[in-house]
């Protein structure tokens, strides 16, 4: 019963205020752009695995039609149930098979489910839970207290050091960022922020100190700086994408179009972490910035909603969104064009790949019920 | 600080974010784009080597010995093989091979990513069978590559050698080599390889998929020259019948003593043999058994045949390396140096006649008594034998040992510490004993030519390290000098620390009979291009010229001759045909310790008045020269002067 007077509620509110289209259209491409660029990746193979996205992007959609729908201060409540079940999940992955030496998956029938996906999402929630004013009445502090801090840290840290075991670095990187982002928000002072990127330094150097990374980790950072150490080896996917990205050139070789690296395959994992590579070779530089003006478009309408939310809560949840989404850009994209190491982080929306795909549209979800939300209720302050 | 400027904060640096990607895009793709574009459309070609086909190898007259065919191998490329097909495509393709799946296994990681190896050389059947099944095998070719046919068998295996891949070392040595293409190890294969392996040519091929979609050939392979050498296949097989018949000669000849209670201590299965040519240096046979076939090496030696081969000493070729003491095949030499330097006999020794230059050879040389009152006594071959009197001739032809062991007394007592000393050595050593003769093939032994100098350093040596292997009996290192007087004696009939290997053996008698000239001896004579055109005419280098007068040399001739007709080899030359008057040689019988047989050897020659064709024969521990090595050299010269070679019997037993 609850639901329904929830979806009555929602039905009022949609009155007054409208969708971000801005937000939704652009998803809307990004989407239907990344199915054309897999089916470009893989068409040697024929259509199976774009076919197999478009489930994914329709199951997606369905998600974020749901989460649109939903008072994002609901998920307040749901918090420690969720973080319960990620935390599961993120174990869970321990008892199945390897894949290419890493445990990140559990497998589900078509969907290969990565709990780390949607513990993003989950954290970024968590977060802003902790760092937003619990009461809307008591004015925000001026600075944050250590103790948020603390516990802010603690609640990336549990779910990170657990991803970072599959292995996965790109995605306990990603939590830093967001980290970094919301903590930022939510106050924290120049020195806390000094401090915490201190401790983060202080993190790296022990990791090299102590030989915390795999060797094939180190190696892919050694590469980064010197790509001909092993052409054919780790420096290859580097030295391909690098080589199908240039010859892309101004306008590309033109989509589809047979003879390119993409063409014939030359890039590994073309369709999914190096989907950006078979972009700039068939479209070229303009091509690339057009989608990376799309992500900004994203980005952007993120902070917009970040700030217009009705509460802290929800300007919170919005930025870490952004920042998320921002982290994947940044480091995925830089990847292929070789300013990041290759750490495996899918490019959002575009990426062959289910979990990631349905996490980003419960995100993108979730941020437009916080702007569907954002005109206040009478006695209600914005940004409280 | 407010939350909307804090949001600004955020957004500033998620521009900074994108512009820094932009950036790099642009200098990815607009600044340097067009010179990566066309690194990128290079990469899209793949090369791959097409093997040229090895050259050719011919004997003297023509005869084919050596070729190439196309036959059919599987390659195995891993850029078509995905990670999750590796372990059927291993299974299967090693069950279709009938070879190990481990194996298979380990040759695929080592190829690396991207790799391309052969896997094997397959029949035809089986490339048909892997053919039908290359759907189910991705990343399987079957490519037709040259692959070497040997055609003589055994016969010539150690002058022609085998295949093999490249070691380290040859990589080391040879950079441009690829490590997949079989080069030369041993033979002309190896010392001609370069020639002989010609130019690989380049294919150049575009693949989607599993599909060429485009070919280009960058350069077409070029054959390897074909070359020709100096010898005869039908002589070559006549000499290694004959040291196979010789060997089991030897055999049947132990077994006799043996059954009469003399000391025999092993089964003969070694020898060797040369024929060189003694004006041109041409060898025109080499033979060393054991031998191996060559063609085992083609599809790939399987372990236990080659320690097999490697035990019995097969790759070992005996008539460049095996090393074994000249024994009285050097007293040729010794009675050159005698009569070109007029060598003193020593005076005041019962049995020597000084002045008149004669020794009486009564099986016992009595030597005069030494420091502590003892008196030595050397014991000759034929003792309690007694021959008489001779002079230096018949001293040559009936082997006698005291009178070329009074020649070294006589040097030693009269040179003794001079530079004269060394006088026979120096002569042995210019006619070509104690260094490589420079044929051309590879592991050729040196040998050694025992001096004062020599043993005085092989004393200090062996003081300095004594936790190696002794080279002197260790009472020497107590006496003035480690170098005695009974040293140069045994020197002076081929005995001692001195040893030499056939072919040294053979280069020195060319070198005494055909005036002086010592010249590299060589296997190959000519240089073809496929058209069978000469590219190339090869003469041996002169190493030197040594001052023989023609008195000498026409003394040395007709009493080799006497050694056959009426000498140590006589028995063995009885049947021997017309034209014996053609023909000389000397026996020997190399001693090597109390407690092994002795080398049997036997130098021929002919035809005598001006000798073209010297034969070396070495029986390894076969026994007596004149018994075991003689008619088998009588076997071999009885073919080359025409006539019809006779059974291979025992001769006499004689040094």
């Amino acid at each position: 019963m609850t639901v329904l007077t929830r979806l009555r509620e929602v039905a009022v509110v949609r009155r007054n205020n409208r969708s971000d289209f801005m937000l939704f259209g652009t998803m809307l491409l990004l989407s239907g752009f990344g199915l054309l660029m897999i089916y470009s990746a893989t068409r040697s193979t024929g259509t199976f695995s774009m076919e197999r996205q478009m489930i994914f992007v329709a199951a997606g959609f369905l998600i974020y039609l749901v989460a649109s729908n939903v008072d994002y201060r609901e998920y307040k409540g749901m918090v420690p149930m969720a973080a319960v079940i990620t935390l599961l999940a993120l174990i869970a992955v321990f008892a199945f098979e390897p894949v290419n030496g890493a445990r990140r998956w559990i497998p589900l029938g078509i969907l290969k489910l990565q709990p780390a996906e949607f513990a993003k999402v989950v954290v970024i929630v968590v977060l802003a839970g902790l760092l937003a004013p619990s009461n809307r009445d008591e004015p925000a502090p001026r600075n944050l207290p250590w103790s948020k801090i603390g516990q802010a840290t603690l609640v990336v840290a549990v779910p990170s050091i657990l991803i970072y075991l599959e292995p996965d670095l790109g995605t306990a990187i990603v939590f830093g960022f967001i980290l970094f982002a919301m903590v930022f928000l939510a106050g924290a002072s120049w020195r806390q922020m000094v401090g915490m990127l201190a401790a983060a330094v202080a993190g790296v150097v022990a990791i090299f100190r102590f030989n915390l990374l795999d060797q094939y980790q180190m190696n892919r950072l050694r590469v980064l700086w010197n790509p001909t150490i092993d052409p054919s080896g780790i420096g290859y996917n580097l030295k391909q994408s690098k080589s199908a990205i240039g010859s892309g050139q101004l306008f590309g070789q033109g989509l589809f179009k047979e003879g390119t690296l993409t063409d014939f395959e030359y890039v590994p994992e073309q369709e999914t972490d190096f989907i950006f590579t078979a972009v700039a070779e068939q479209l070229g530089f303009v091509g690339g910035i057009i989608v990376l003006a799309a992500f900004a478009v994203i980005v952007w309408r993120l902070l917009v909603i970040a700030a217009n939310a009705r509460d802290r809560f929800g300007a919170l949840v919005a930025a870490g969104i952004g920042a998320m989404v921002m982290c994947h850009v940044f480091i995925n994209v830089g990847m292929t064009i070789g300013i990041m190491p290759v750490t495996g982080l899918p490019l959002p929306l575009l990426s062959q790949g289910g979990s990631f795909f349905m996490s980003m549209a419960l995100a993108l979800g979730i941020a437009n019920s916080i702007w569907l939300m954002r005109t206040p209720v009478p006695g209600e302050n914005q940004l409280t | 600080m407010k939350f909307a400027v804090r949001l600004s904060f955020l957004g500033l640096a998620f521009v900074t974010m994108f512009s820094v990607l932009g950036l790099r895009l642009w200098f990815v793709q607009v600044a340097s784009g067009p010179a990566i574009a066309r690194a990128a459309e290079e990469q899209t070609w793949l090369s791959e080597a097409s093997q040229a086909p090895r050259g050719d190898i011919y004997d003297r007259n023509g005869t084919l010995l050596a070729t190439s065919r196309l036959v059919p191998a599987v390659y195995i490329d891993r850029t078509f093989v995905l990670p999750e097909e590796r372990f059927g495509l291993v299974q299967n393709l090693a069950s279709l091979l009938a070879i190990d799946p481990d194996e298979l296994d380990a040759m695929y990681e080592e190829a690396g990513i991207n790799g391309r190896f052969e896997v094997a050389t397959v029949s035809s059947e089986t490339a048909f069978r892997v053919i039908e099944r290359l759907g189910g095998l991705p990343g399987v070719e079957v490519v037709k590559v040259p692959e070497r046919v040997y055609l003589s068998g055994p016969t010539l295996a150690h002058v022609i050698g085998h295949l093999g891949l490249p070691d380290q070392a040859d990589l080391d040595q040879r950079p441009d080599l690829d490590p997949a293409v079989r080069i030369g190890k041993l033979g002309v294969e190896k010392t001609y390889d370069e020639l002989l392996q010609g130019v690989p040519g380049i294919v150049e091929y575009r693949v989607r998929r599993s599909q060429v979609i485009d070919q280009r050939a960058a350069a077409d392979p070029v054959q390897g020259r074909s070359i020709e050498l100096t010898l005869d296949l039908d002589l070559q097989q006549v000499t290694e019948l004959a040291l196979e018949e010789g060997i089991a000669l030897s055999n049947t000849v132990k077994e006799r003593d043996r059954r009469n209670g003399e000391d025999v201590f092993s089964v003969t299965s070694r020898a060797a043999a040369v024929v060189l040519d003694a004006k041109t240096f041409e060898v025109l046979a080499l033979s060393s058994v054991p031998d191996f076939d060559p063609q085992v090496f083609v599809a790939g030696i399987d372990t236990a045949t080659f320690d097999a081969l490697n035990e019995a000493k097969a790759f070992n070729n005996l008539a460049i390396s095996g090393l074994y003491p000249p024994a009285s095949t050097f007293k040729a030499i010794t009675y050159t140096v005698i009569e070109e330097e007029s060598l003193p006999l020593p005076e005041e020794i019962e049995g020597i006649d000084a002045a008149n230059r004669m020794v009486h050879c009564d099986g016992e040389l009595v030597l005069p008594e030494l420091a502590d009152g003892s008196a030595q006594i050397k014991k000759d071959w034929y003792y309690p034998g007694v021959i008489g009197w001779l002079d230096i001739h018949g001293a040559l032809e009936r082997s006698c040992n005291i009178f070329f062991w009074s020649a070294g007394l006589g040097t030693w007592q009269a040179y003794r510490g001079s530079l004269r000393e060394n006088v026979i050595q120096e002569w042995a050593k210019s006619v070509g004993y104690g260094a490589v003769t420079g044929i051309d093939l590879s592991n050729e032994a040196d040998g050694v030519v025992p001096t004062r100098e020599l043993f005085e350093d092989w004393a200090e040596f062996q003081e300095e390290n004594p936790d190696q292997p002794p080279r002197l009996d260790p009472a020497r290192l107590e006496l003035g000098s480690p170098w005695v007087g009974g040293d140069l004696m045994d020197f002076a009939i081929g005995q001692g620390a001195f040893t030499s290997t056939p072919l040294q053996v053979a280069v020195s008698y060319a070198a005494l009979v055909n005036g002086g000239s010592v010249l590299e001896p060589r296997v190959v004579r000519r240089v073809l291009d496929n058209t069978g055109e000469t590219v190339e005419e090869i003469e041996s280098e002169v190493v030197r010229q040594v001052d023989i007068s023609e008195e000498t040399r026409q003394a040395l001739l007709r009493d080799l001759n006497r050694v056959v007709t009426s000498g140590t080899a006589e028995a063995a030359f009885v049947d021997f045909g017309p034209g014996l008057e053609l023909i000389g040689g000397k026996t020997g019988t190399g001693q090597t310790s109390a407690n092994r047989d002795n080398h049997a050897w036997f130098v021929g020659l002919a035809p005598i008045d001006d000798p073209q064709y010297v034969v070396a024969v070495v029986i390894e521990e076969g026994g007596s020269g004149g018994r075991i090595a003689a008619p088998v050299a009588r076997h071999i010269l009885q073919y080359i002067m025409g006539n019809e070679p006779t059974p291979i019997v025992a001769g006499d037993k004689a040094d």
